[in-house]
Parts: structure tokens; sequence; C-alpha cells
């Protein structure tokens, strides 16, 4: 049936298969299969119920009202904010000046740095009491913010942080594309004396739209998931204020303990970003073509 | 085949052997404490370290974070894993793990624990064994300045907290009156106390923690209630027009909290006893000397003073082996009677210790334990810091999700927020 050829590439993709296998496709079968049933952490009796759990959640004001707007909202404001800047650090990297790579090399510190990290440091730089942003604010003549307290203030250091983490991702990604853009219309763009803007607007934009719009897709899918920025930085509060979508399945999940409600959230979630991921797919499936 | 087939069962024996007789091997020479680092739970370990030092018995100590404590805990217990031999345990938990917990009845020493602690209410199992072992008591106390304010001048009420700030601050001695906790699973150090203080409670009949009782009354949540109205409208109060308390408090946790009164920026918080030692200790606290504590301030609605008592522990997960089971009770048994370790649990925390028969003895030697078993030990008045069912955890989220959008609203909403938040709480404990 299969020849060596074909046998030796199933061998070759036999362990990634099989780690794919065991480490995604079985959670999710047992997901599924915990979100039809009866399933508490503490005492699993794993009897069906059917779509009990699925109608619960999608009929859950807070799901509908703050989690799914909170979830959208972040997305955008997230990869809008980090890809502007990736993209305009991309550009200022891409030209030759003294000490360019240690500013690059300094630009991708972000990185690697975990993001539970990141939230924690944050947490305690807009501490109102203690933390840098009040003290400068104050020393400025200014009053200090309570900045956790308020929905869209906590809302905005989530997308800050979230931002900082992963511009440095857009920056590096961009810079890549950037490099890789054909010199000609560039220089004949220099002849004829074209401003800085258009040849942005005209030249760089379009030519990087390819790379932009992956980035997009991937970082977007990413984003409706994020999850330890916020549990650290705010844990969905004030109240459920901030609280996104990853969260409202843990919370169901782990804090409420209750598996088969949580296994029906996330597998909703799933769905949503399924069909949004589909649309963006396509939006890359139409860019890569014109 | 037949000699493949041979060298596959020797190796399976050989696996198996080393497997199955390492597991063996290991349950008479280790035992795995999970544990959630913390000054309490430190200083019992080193009871267990002791003993294991004398009996040739390793102590492996497996931390744990506290924000993922009870959700790994459940999951590793609900699994059978003999991943851990001695767990810590929680009033909290009393309920959601007691089906999955060894019965330590038969744990010599026991008969020296304070009983309210180890009521069966809290962690009796379905056959009315116990399945606790105390580390020691933790509750919280008023902590006030005694630099600042004389003994005489303590407040007795919620609204003395509020006179004696104002003045405080305005004569430069306090930047805050009262700092403490607000935030999801720190309800305690503010919501919870000063909502006790005005006979009122999350669910009711208010203090009731008889889960027949409580489910009698339809799990009806005490959020809609002129009490509950009045702790919140005392809070924000509090904050936003006699500002003695951040603006920021609704989001802090405890370590926030905490830090604020140890730098010296407040005149009172809540806290668990057992930072008297962390308060008292120069390479943390600037208020080294200057603390003290009393009973909680009452609100109008109350005149009796009240205590919370409460204890954490230590348990045995059912699934280990019989042998790990004995081994890690005769471990608790030993440090039950470890009297020299019991002083050093006093002495680096602040928590009375699990034998009630050193009591007497520390409070003899130190003030501290002498105010805490008049006002809280030996109160006729005590109120359990938690419920004792497994929807709890979602009760405390639904109730505190409450309070902080009344508290970080407008005043004149927190009524209808309140009232909002009520089903949701009784809901959420619907079993």
């Amino acid at each position: 049936m299969f020849g060596e050829q074909q046998r030796f590439m199933v061998l070759l993709i036999a362990p990634a298969a099989l780690l794919l296998g065991l480490f995604q496709v079985v959670p999710i079968v047992i997901g599924a299969n915990a979100s039809f049933r009866d399933w508490a952490l503490y005492n699993p009796k794993k009897t069906w119920v059917g779509l009990d759990h699925y109608k619960a959640v999608i009929t859950d004001p807070a799901f509908l009202e703050v989690v799914l707007p909170n979830t959208f909202i972040f997305m955008i404001m997230s990869v809008a904010g980090a890809l502007a800047l990736g993209l305009g650090l991309a550009l200022l990297l891409n030209r030759p000046f003294r000490g360019q790579k240690i500013v690059q090399t300094v630009l991708m510190v972000p990185l690697m740095v975990a993001p539970v990290i990141a939230a924690i440091m944050m947490r305690w730089m807009f501490n109102d009491q203690f933390g840098i942003v009040n003290a400068v604010l104050e020393g400025l003549g200014l009053e200090g913010q309570p900045w956790l307290v308020e929905r869209w203030s906590a809302f905005g250091i989530i997308v800050l942080t979230d931002v900082w983490l992963w511009t440095p991702w857009f920056t590096l990604l961009l810079l890549a594309g950037l490099q890789s853009l054909p010199k000609e219309p560039f220089e004949a763009a220099a002849i004829d004396g074209t401003s800085a803007w258009r040849v942005f607007s005209h030249l760089t934009l379009p030519m990087l739209q390819p790379v932009i719009v992956v980035c997009v897709v991937i970082r977007a899918i990413d984003a409706f998931r994020t999850f330890d920025i916020v549990w650290t930085l705010t844990g969905g509060g004030p109240g459920r204020s901030t609280e996104l979508f990853s969260l409202y399945a843990y919370v169901l999940a782990f804090l409420n303990l209750d598996l088969g409600r949580g296994s029906a959230a996330a597998i909703v979630g799933g769905l949503i970003i399924l069909v949004v991921g589909i649309g963006l797919y396509r939006l890359v499936d139409r860019v890569t073509k014109t | 085949m037949k000699m493949r087939r041979r060298t596959l069962a020797a190796v399976a024996a050989a696996a198996s052997l080393l497997v199955g007789g390492g597991a063996n091997a290991q349950a008479v020479k280790e035992l795995r404490i999970g544990y959630q680092p913390s000054p309490i739970q430190d200083a019992s370990i080193a009871m267990f370290e002791t003993w294991g030092a004398k009996k040739g018995i390793k102590i492996v100590k497996v931390p744990n974070s506290y924000g993922v404590y009870v959700e790994k805990m459940t999951a590793s217990l609900t699994s059978n894993s003999d991943q851990y031999d001695v767990i810590w345990h929680n009033d909290d938990w009393g309920q959601l793990w007691a089906h999955l917990l060894e019965s330590t009845d038969d744990i010599p020493g026991l008969q020296f624990a304070e009983k309210w602690g180890m009521d069966k209410i809290v962690f009796g199992n379905a056959q009315g064994q116990n399945t606790v072992v105390p580390m020691g008591q933790t509750f919280s106390v008023f902590f006030y300045r005694n630099d600042l304010v004389q003994p005489n001048e303590v407040p007795k009420t919620l609204a003395d907290v509020v006179t004696m700030s104002k003045k405080l601050q305005a004569a430069n001695k306090a930047k805050w009156g009262y700092v403490g906790a607000m935030s999801m699973n720190n309800s305690w150090f503010s919501w919870f106390w000063s909502m006790w203080g005005n006979n009122c409670d999350v669910l009711m009949p208010f203090y009731e923690r008889d889960n027949k009782k409580l489910a009698a009354a339809g799990w009806k949540s005490g959020l809609d209630q002129p009490c509950m109205k009045e702790t919140a409208e005392y809070w924000w109060d509090a904050i936003n027009t006699h500002k003695i308390s951040p603006r920021g408090m609704p989001a802090y946790d405890r370590n926030e909290a905490n830090a604020i009164f140890m730098s010296g920026d407040a005149a009172f918080t809540v806290a668990d006893s057992l930072w008297w030692g962390t308060f008292n200790d120069p390479a943390k606290s600037k208020v080294v000397g200057k603390v003290s504590a009393a009973r909680f301030p009452l609100g109008p609605n109350r005149q009796k003073n009240f205590a919370w008592d409460d204890i954490w522990g230590w348990a045995i997960p059912k699934s280990i082996s019989p042998e790990r089971k004995a081994l890690a009770k005769e471990m608790l048994a030993a440090m039950m009677v470890d009297e020299e370790g019991q002083m050093k649990l006093w002495k680096a925390t602040g928590a009375p210790p699990p034998n009630t028969q050193f009591w007497d003895k520390i409070a003899a030697q130190d003030p501290f334990m002498k105010l805490l078993k008049e006002a809280v030990l030996e109160s006729p008045d005590k109120v359990r810091g938690a419920y004792y069912f497994p929807q709890w955890p979602a009760v405390h989220k639904a109730f505190n999700d409450a309070v902080t959008k009344a508290v970080t609203g407008k005043r004149e909403d927190i009524a209808k927020v309140l009232a909002e938040g009520a089903p949701l709480v009784s809901k959420a404990a619907q079993p």
C-alpha cells in the first residue's frame, strides 16, 4: 500500500502526530465529553446532562454582556496597539544607525519576560500607594489614581501590558518583512523625490501587507485566549468588569470546580474563535492573492 | 519469537520491580508535603523535618501557589494520585475534600487540639470522622499602631474607626486610618469582619453554618439586607467621603494591604494573627514594636463583641498506601506534642499552636497570646470564617463581585447593585 518513500514520510510525521494527538486531541475529546456531563472536579458523577451546560453558558448575561465584549475589545486594542508600535519600531530599525544591534536586542527583552512576571511588575508599577506611575504623577503635581479600581483604567493597564509584551514580536517579524522587500521601487521613488509619507503609504505598507495580515491573524487568535496577565493584574475585577473569555472558563472549571460547565464554556469559546479564525484566514487568502 | 517474548517479559518484570519496588522503598524513606509557603506552614514543616531527621525519613517539600492551590490539590485528590502524603488543609475546603481524605481520629495527640476549629461541621466526613490535624489557629484580629493610639482610644465601633482615623490624619500622624484587603479571596480582611460586626453574613440565617438549615432557608443571600447595605456604604464613605482608606483598596490583596501597614502609612488594619511575626520583623516592617491587637470594632447593628476563630491544618489523602498513611500519622502525632517546635511556630508567626496545653505557658510569657486567649480563643461568641459546602468558592466569588461593584460604583446605586447580586449568590450556593 505504501512505498518506501511514503513509509519514511509517515515515520517522520509520526512523533509530531503522536504528541499532537496525546496533548491536543485527547484533552479536547475529554473536555468535550465532560461538557455534556455533571462533572464537578471534587465529585465527578459524570452523569449525562446533554446540552444543559451549553445552554447555561450562552444564556448567561455575564458571558454575553461582559465577557464577550471585553474579549473582543481586548483583542482589537491589543493587536492594533502592538501592530502600530511594532511597525513603527521596525521602520526605525530598518535604517542603519550606530548601536542599531544593541537597540534591537534591548527592544526584544519583553519577549523574554514571562507574562505573569510582566503582570506582577505592572501591578506594582500601577499600585496607588507605592507605584512608580503615581509617584511620577504626584511629582508633577497631579493626583495619583487608583488604577485597578476603575474598569477602563484597569482594562487599559491590561492592554498596555499585553502590548508591551507583544510589540517586539511584531517588530521582529515586520523588520524581517521590511528587509526582504525589493530595493528597486524605493530607489525609483527616491529618484522621483517622493515624500517619506508617500513612500510609506504607497510602497512600504502595500508591499508589507501580507506579512502584516499573517501577524495579525496569528496574534488575534492568541489574544482571544489571553489569561495569565489578566488573572494576575485584576483577576477579572473590579467585580467582573475586566473578565475575558479565558477567565470565565477558568473560574467555572477551576474556581467553582465545575469542570463540565467550564469545558462547555471553553468549547463555546473555541467555536467562536474558529469562526473568527476562518474569517481572518479568508482575509489572508484574499490579501495574498491580490 | 519465544526468545523475544521471554526477553520482553523479563524487561517488563524488571520495569515493574523498578517502579513498584521504588515506590515501596520510597514509602518508608520519605514523606511528600504539599503546601503553600507561608510563615505558619514553614514553621509547622520545620517540626516535620525535626521528626524526620530523628527517624531517618526525608521530608520532601512540594510548594504550591496559593492562587491555584485548591484546584490543583482537588485534581490531585480526585485522580487518586499519590503525589502527596500530607497536604495543607483549610476550613474553607473542609467539606470539599472530606470524602477524599483519610480519617485522622486515630492520631494520638488530637485530644489536645482545640474543639471549635476541629468541629465536624467543618472537617467531618459522611461517617462522622474527622479529616484534619491542626497546624495552628488562623484568624484575623484588628491591629492598631500603639505609638499613635492609646489602649483606651482603640476604636470600639466602625464609627470610632472613622473618628480616630480622621484625628490621626489631621495631626499628620498617619497617611491613612484603615487599610485592609478587599479583593477576591481576601474578602475577610475588610468585608467579612465588618459585615459580621454589623450582625450580617453572606447567607441567611446569619452566622449559621449547618448546611441543612441553610438549605431549608433556600440558600438565601444576605446581600440585599439593610445590614449589608450599611456595611457597603460604610466602606464607600471610608474611601470616598472620609478618605480614611486608600481609593485603591477595593483591588488590594492581603500583601498590598499589609505592605501599606508595615510601611507605617496606616494606623489600623485587619490581618491574620500569624502576620504578627512579620509585622515585628525589622527586615520587613517599619512598625516593629509599634503594633498591638484588639477586638473588632462593631457596626450599629451589634453591641456584643465577637471573635473569628478557625484553624489551618494538615490532611492525609485517602489514595496513598497504608504504609505511607501510617507514617504520615506518626509524623503528625509527633508534631502535636512537639513543644519546642510549637513554641518556635508561635514566635515566628503569632498563630496559637495546635496543642492547647501550651497556650497558658505562652500566655504567661507573651501579652499578645494573653490578648488572643481572652479576645478570641476563649470568646463565647465565635464566628466561622467560611461556609462548609462544595459550592462555597462560587458563592464567595459571587459575593465579592457584588460588593466590589457596589463599593466602586455610585453611592446611590449600592442598594440596587447588592439586590442584583443577591440572587447570583443564592444561585451559586444551590447544590
